[in-house]
């Protein structure tokens, strides 16, 4: 029954934040002609042809949804519970938690992947998950994501501009700094572990094949080709490796 | 008849050009193999193994052997997931969900390896039975689909989202509604389908060309997994003995009535649009235990309920991919995966699809059910072995694998952002128990419903009364208000009272 009531009050403070979104994007839509749309260059004045009709019809409906998800949130003692300040049942070690995890993720995909390379970035990743996460100590997943962090910003601060992603590569030595710092540490002081001993292994090896069999196996796109491990791997296969098995045909 | 003659006798062809060909056997092997160990990896699954391998195989490979690689994670997946649900009693992936309530019990018991045994089994004839089907039904829907117009095609499309939302919900059923709208309203980014007019663009060129569906998929089955399964994962899982694994044939024999009656219910369920394997192994487990002479000892160990469970999920797979390569409405989240795949490789299921990709495709889910098979059987040791490995250990893994995958598609950094963006949703959406399936579907179908729904009323000069003039649209149409309104407190009252009376 506390379960319910708090997942209630998440449903209470979920409809309010629906209820807000669907007024917005149903304002949006006003920004798209309803009576005078233009049909390759001719003026029309019938509701139908228009682009805004469908979209009229999942805010409208999303809105009833919303309102009615909201009514059952405070017949079932949603409302009160959230109002009355006891939360709606988020314990603060599964926040921290999850937060740690969160800003983990979020300097890895918006800092470190556009601007840092590839390999190096992923095994930060994978040795600060492994090392943090693992045996489930609160200190050490808040450790894993300040490195992370600190990365991330370094990436951010000194490299904001799309033109800086490619080069200077002082965000690629200060990231492969922290990962070593990081590797080193957690060898040096938990190398009882088995997940703490493979971590630094799968941290290079993971990254490396999967942007190796991209990049050459499956011919597809990969980030940040221009990142100091990457670059210099491009470079020996086209001018070092490919001429070699060229010759032989 | 004549026309299903030369179907199977195309068929037939496919099938041996297929085995005929070497390079069918490294795709099939290593996909088999790598789809059974993301199902029997908890927190890993069917959609995320097909997504991550669209990921990779983009438009850059022939579209035959990417499909190969992707149809045999798809039966590998479902398949795997049955190696935690009884052994661990935690289901690999929600298909297996129905799975552990009597394969975990007969583990208990010292009969581990007699029911991992009869699973394959059974999810080898459960593949095999809704593949016929497949082959059966599709030109009989490929015939009725050739009159299928706009009406038809948009209130399709809702009944699939509708469908989803409704028996996907845990909770209520108003919250897979609300899921299939934020998906529906997500498909409305970008240039519409008609007049090319931009919404909700807010100045990002990026999205001019709307969701891209790989990292959509990504964001909403990838990240919402690795952000909830990072958590303490205690020591490496200990060594599981399960003992002899092949069944013996009379066993089987014995079994097969219970193995078919699932399959053909797992088939049926699984062309539902939008529902998927899950709904398909518990509406199967919910019938065995009404049928079946020990259906009281469904849940304490029962070989009939494991299988009612494991035949099911597996033929749902055909049944999926009926509607999919039909009308271009995906049957389940894997096949939404699919049906991103082949989108990238500009192929448009529908009724102008090429007969020849039909019979492909049910030529690879063959080959991928007697790959899955045999392995099953004799490597069925070394996917126990994976079952050791903990989430915190392999999911920062899966995490660099998503991002590299969905970077390849197309859209670059833009598309790792909108994954991130969908994955945090996603999470928080699942938190609050709100299924994410029909989100997923709502943003594949968005596009479809946008476009046929506006070309109907362009059509019938704005009247709305096309959508029940017309005999199928009127069915659809009112399949849609059932839908809705039996869902509704107050005419469920209203009917319970009825029946009381009469």
């Amino acid at each position: 029954m506390e379960d319910k009531t708090a997942l209630r009050a998440r449903d209470f403070w979920t409809s309010l934040v629906l209820i807000a979104a669907c007024v917005f994007f149903l304002w949006c839509t006003t920004d798209i002609p309803l009576f005078d749309t233009q049909t390759g260059g001719v003026t029309s004045g019938d509701w139908y042809n228009s682009a805004a009709v469908v979209p009229y019809g999942i805010f409208g409906l999303m809105l009833l949804c919303a309102l009615g998800l909201l009514t059952i949130s405070i017949k079932d003692g949603g409302a009160e519970r959230a109002l009355r300040g006891a939360g709606v049942g988020w314990e603060r070690a599964e926040l921290i938690r999850m937060g740690c995890i969160a800003i983990i993720l979020f300097f890895y995909i918006f800092a470190l992947v556009p601007r840092v390379d590839f390999v190096i970035c992923s095994a930060l990743l994978i040795t600060s998950m492994i090392y943090g996460f693992h045996d489930g100590h609160p200190e050490r997943t808040k450790r894993a994501a300040a490195i992370v962090a600190a990365a991330g910003l370094y990436a951010f601060v000194m490299n904001f501009p799309q033109s800086e992603w490619a080069k200077p590569h002082d965000d690629d030595w200060v990231t492969l700094a922290l990962w070593l710092g990081l590797t080193i540490y957690t060898l040096i002081n938990h190398r009882d572990e088995y997940a703490v001993r493979i971590a630094p292994v799968m941290a290079i090896l993971v990254p490396l094949i999967l942007v190796l069999a991209m990049a050459f196996g499956f011919r597809q796109n990969v980030p940040n080709r221009s990142g100091l491990l990457f670059s210099q791997i491009e470079y020996h296969y086209y001018v070092t490796l490919k001429p070699l098995w060229a010759k032989k045909k | 008849m004549e026309f299903f003659i030369h179907q199977i006798s195309e068929f037939g062809t496919a099938l041996t050009n297929l085995a005929l060909d070497p390079i069918t056997y490294p795709y099939l092997i290593c996909s088999v193999f790598l789809g059974i160990v993301f199902g029997a990896l908890p927190g890993l699954t069917a959609t995320l193994a097909v997504t991550i391998l669209t990921g990779f195989f983009g438009n850059k490979f022939p579209l035959e052997q990417s499909l190969i690689a992707l149809i045999g994670a798809y039966v590998g997946a479902i398949y795997g997931g049955s190696y935690p649900s009884i052994l661990l009693n935690i289901p690999g992936t929600a298909a297996s969900a129905a799975t552990a309530m009597d394969g975990h019990p007969l583990a208990k018991k010292g009969r581990g390896g007699e029911a991992l045994g009869m699973t394959t089994t059974a999810s080898f004839i459960g593949t095999l039975i809704g593949t016929l089907f497949l082959l059966v039904f599709v030109w009989l829907l490929l015939m009725i689909s050739k009159n299928i117009a706009s009406p038809e095609k948009a209130l399709l499309a809702l009944f699939g989202i509708l469908l989803s939302g409704t028996l996907m919900s845990k909770d209520l059923v108003l919250k897979g509604w609300i899921s299939g709208l934020i998906g529906l309203a997500m498909a409305m980014v970008g240039l519409d389908p008609i007049l090319s007019e931009t919404r909700y663009v807010f100045g990002w060129s990026y999205l001019m060309s709307g969701f891209q569906v790989v990292p959509v998929l990504m964001g909403a089955f990838a990240v919402p997994q690795i952000m909830d399964g990072m958590r303490a994962a205690g020591s490496i899982g200990q060594k599981v003995d399960v003992g002899k694994i092949v069944p013996k044939v009379g066993t089987v024999l014995k079994r097969f009535p219970t193995i078919a009656r699932s399959g053909v219910i797992g088939t049926g369920v699984g062309a539902l649009p939008g529902v998927g394997e899950d709904v398909a192994g518990w509406v199967s487990y919910g019938v065995g235990k009404a049928v079946c002479k020990d259906g009281k000892d469904f849940g304490t160990g029962s070989v009939n309920g494991l299988l009612s469970a494991e035949a099911a999920n597996n033929a749902a797979i055909g049944g999926a991919l009926i509607p999919l390569l039909v009308l271009g409405i995906p049957g389940s989240p894997p096949a939404a995966a699919l049906l991103g795949a082949l989108k990238i490789n500009n192929v448009i299921p529908g009724p102008t699809i090429d007969p020849a990709l039909i019979v492909h495709v049910v030529a690879i889910l063959v080959m991928a059910s007697f790959t899955m098979a045999i392995m099953g059987l004799l490597t069925a040791r070394v996917f126990i072995n994976v079952l050791r490995i903990p989430q915190t250990i392999f999911l920062p893994v899966v995490m660099v694998l998503t991002t590299i995958g969905s970077f390849s598609v197309g859209g670059g950094i833009n598309d790792l952002y909108l994954m991130l963006a969908v994955g945090f949703v996603a999470y928080a959406m699942n938190k609050m128990d709100y299924p994410i399936a029909p989100l997923v579907i709502g943003v594949i179908l968005g596009p479809l419903f946008d476009e046929t729904f506006r070309r109907s009323l362009l059509i019938s000069d704005g009247e709305l009364s096309t959508f029940w003039t017309r005999p199928g649209a009127a069915i659809l149409l009112s399949l849609n208000i059932a839908l809705v309104l039996s869902q509704i407190p107050t005419v469920k009252r209203l009917f319970g009272k009825l029946s009381f009376t009469s």
